[in-house]
């Protein structure tokens, strides 16, 4: 039995309210499914003074689609992102955030929670990195939005000052003949963190990859997209040749470490598999 | 600080600290000792509780966070129909063996067949995914889950 941390409790009902707080209160935590921050507290990995939790903020609980944007607010959970007619425009965020921990995971935690917390293995972000999302981060001084790759700092580390929230995560909606893919390998099939994943989109038109944009996770200090091998892809016909390319100059643009999920020899390896594996599935996905 | 909310269809008042977890308030403060603390990590799935009519681990949700919410455990479920239907089929399938693990699985099982009352197999496994027992090795509770299915009358 482990108790949590004491701290004090705030629900605003506004994001302005809850901004606020996090300005104006000593060692301030959002909170949002608390899947990741409940367990971290347990085991005094963190020890808030004050938790804001956004549960209450109801502006902030949408998937919808605007100016050409898929939004997702701050507080849609994975099952609300799986089960959105708007985010199936997107089949690989579907897939990954479908294959989430549990459903008992998947009803409380949210993309943005999944995001901030910066774990090099979380299984949404390869597929946003592969759509190109963009991050809007708010505090009481205003609201700037970047690239998701500029969120991440390091292994669980996020950019993000201790008065800023991200209230929304936006991906461009696919144009018609765009399709994407999301392959994880686990240590069993269900409700396991991933040992390595891999996010894939393309755009045909005729036989040619016209757009191919790839990243991965659990294979360096963040989730990265691996630029090399996408301008290798770009321009040119999906041939089982080329496939061959890419799984194995893949390997050179990832930098895996060896933990209790796997070794690097592993990882690397399994980078040209997953590589392949959700090229094509984008591919089909595509046509 | 006071924390409100229906708990099995009443409502309820409860004066808690807020970083007291859910399932601690639940079994000490309300007496629904249905709701087992395993992990307290959201892994083991044995405090699955209904939040909304959605299961969650109530180790993961902290007492005020559950505010003007509704909360359902086994005790409420007593003589719903489809539990009833679960709880003979998990007796009839050997599918309890400690029972530690029982009263989550039936939340969860209650969960995917209130939803999805003909599921596949397949179905059935991703609907408890969240659930684990150490002792039956699974398949006598997915078996007792898929009779449970067929126990409810076809639309
Ligand atoms: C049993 C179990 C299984 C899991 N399986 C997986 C898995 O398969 N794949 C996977 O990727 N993850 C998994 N996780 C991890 C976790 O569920 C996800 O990372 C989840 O998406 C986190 O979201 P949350 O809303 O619960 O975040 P929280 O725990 O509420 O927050 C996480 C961090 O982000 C910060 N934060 C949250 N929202 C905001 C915001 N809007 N602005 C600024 N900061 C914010 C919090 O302060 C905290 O530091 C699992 C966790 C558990 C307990």
């Amino acid at each position: 039995m482990k108790p949590l941390p004491k701290f004090k409790y705030h629900a605003p009902s506004t994001v302005e309210e809850a901004l606020y707080l996090l300005a104006t209160l000593d060692e301030a935590e959002p909170v949002a499914g608390g899947t990741d921050l409940v367990p971290l507290m347990r085991d005094a990995a963190c020890s808030p003074s004050n938790l804001v939790d956004l549960n209450n903020v109801a502006e902030l609980n949408y998937v919808r689609e605007d100016s050409g944007y898929i939004c997702i607010g701050a507080t849609a959970t994975h099952a609300q992102v799986a089960s959105s007619p708007i985010a199936a425009k997107a089949p690989a965020l579907v897939d990954a955030v479908s294959g989430i921990g549990s459903p008992q995971v998947r009803n409380r935690a949210t993309i943005a929670g999944n995001l901030c917390n910066a774990s090099p293995a979380a299984d949404s972000a390869p597929p946003l990195l592969v759509h190109e999302a963009e991050v809007a981060i708010r505090s009481l001084k205003g609201t700037r939005i970047i690239p998701l790759e500029e969120l991440f700092a390091g292994p669980k580390l996020n950019t993000l000052e201790p008065d800023e929230l991200v209230t929304e995560v936006r991906l461009p909606a696919p144009p018609e003949g765009a399709g994407s893919s999301f392959k994880r390998i686990g240590r069993r099939k269900a409700f396991t963190l991933s040992v390595v994943s891999a996010a894939a989109y393309v755009e045909l038109s005729g036989g040619e990859i016209t757009e191919a944009r790839l990243a991965f996770g659990s294979v360096a200090e963040t989730p990265i997209r691996t630029r090399a091998v996408e301008e290798l892809l770009r321009g040119k016909a999906l041939t089982g040749g080329l496939l061959d390319k890419a799984a194995e100059s893949v390997k050179a643009e990832v930098s895996p470490i060896t933990d209790v999920r796997g070794t690097a020899e592993y990882r690397r390896d399994m980078c040209g598999v997953l590589l392949r594996r959700a090229l094509a599935e984008a591919a089909e996905r595509a046509r | 600080m006071r924390v409100n909310f229906g708990l099995n269809g009443a409502p309820v008042t409860v004066d808690a600290e807020p970083y007291t977890s859910l399932v601690d308030m639940l079994r000490d403060e309300l007496d629904a000792k249905s709701v087992k603390k395993g992990c307290e990590q959201g892994e083991c799935g044995a405090c699955t509780v209904l939040l909304d009519g959605s299961p969650v681990a109530s180790c993961l949700v902290l007492a005020p966070q559950v505010e003007g919410r509704y909360v359902t455990t086994l005790e409420g479920l007593e003589k719903n129909s489809l539990m009833i239907d679960l709880r003979e089929a998990f007796m009839e399938n050997g599918a309890v063996q400690c029972g530690f693990c029982t009263p989550g699985m039936l939340i969860s099982a209650y969960a995917l067949l209130r939803d999805n009352p003909h599921p596949t197999e397949r179905e059935v496994k991703r609907g408890i995914e969240g659930n684990i027992c150490r002792c039956t090795g699974f398949t006598k509770i997915l078996e007792a889950i898929l009779d449970a299915a067929e126990r409810i009358a076809p639309e």
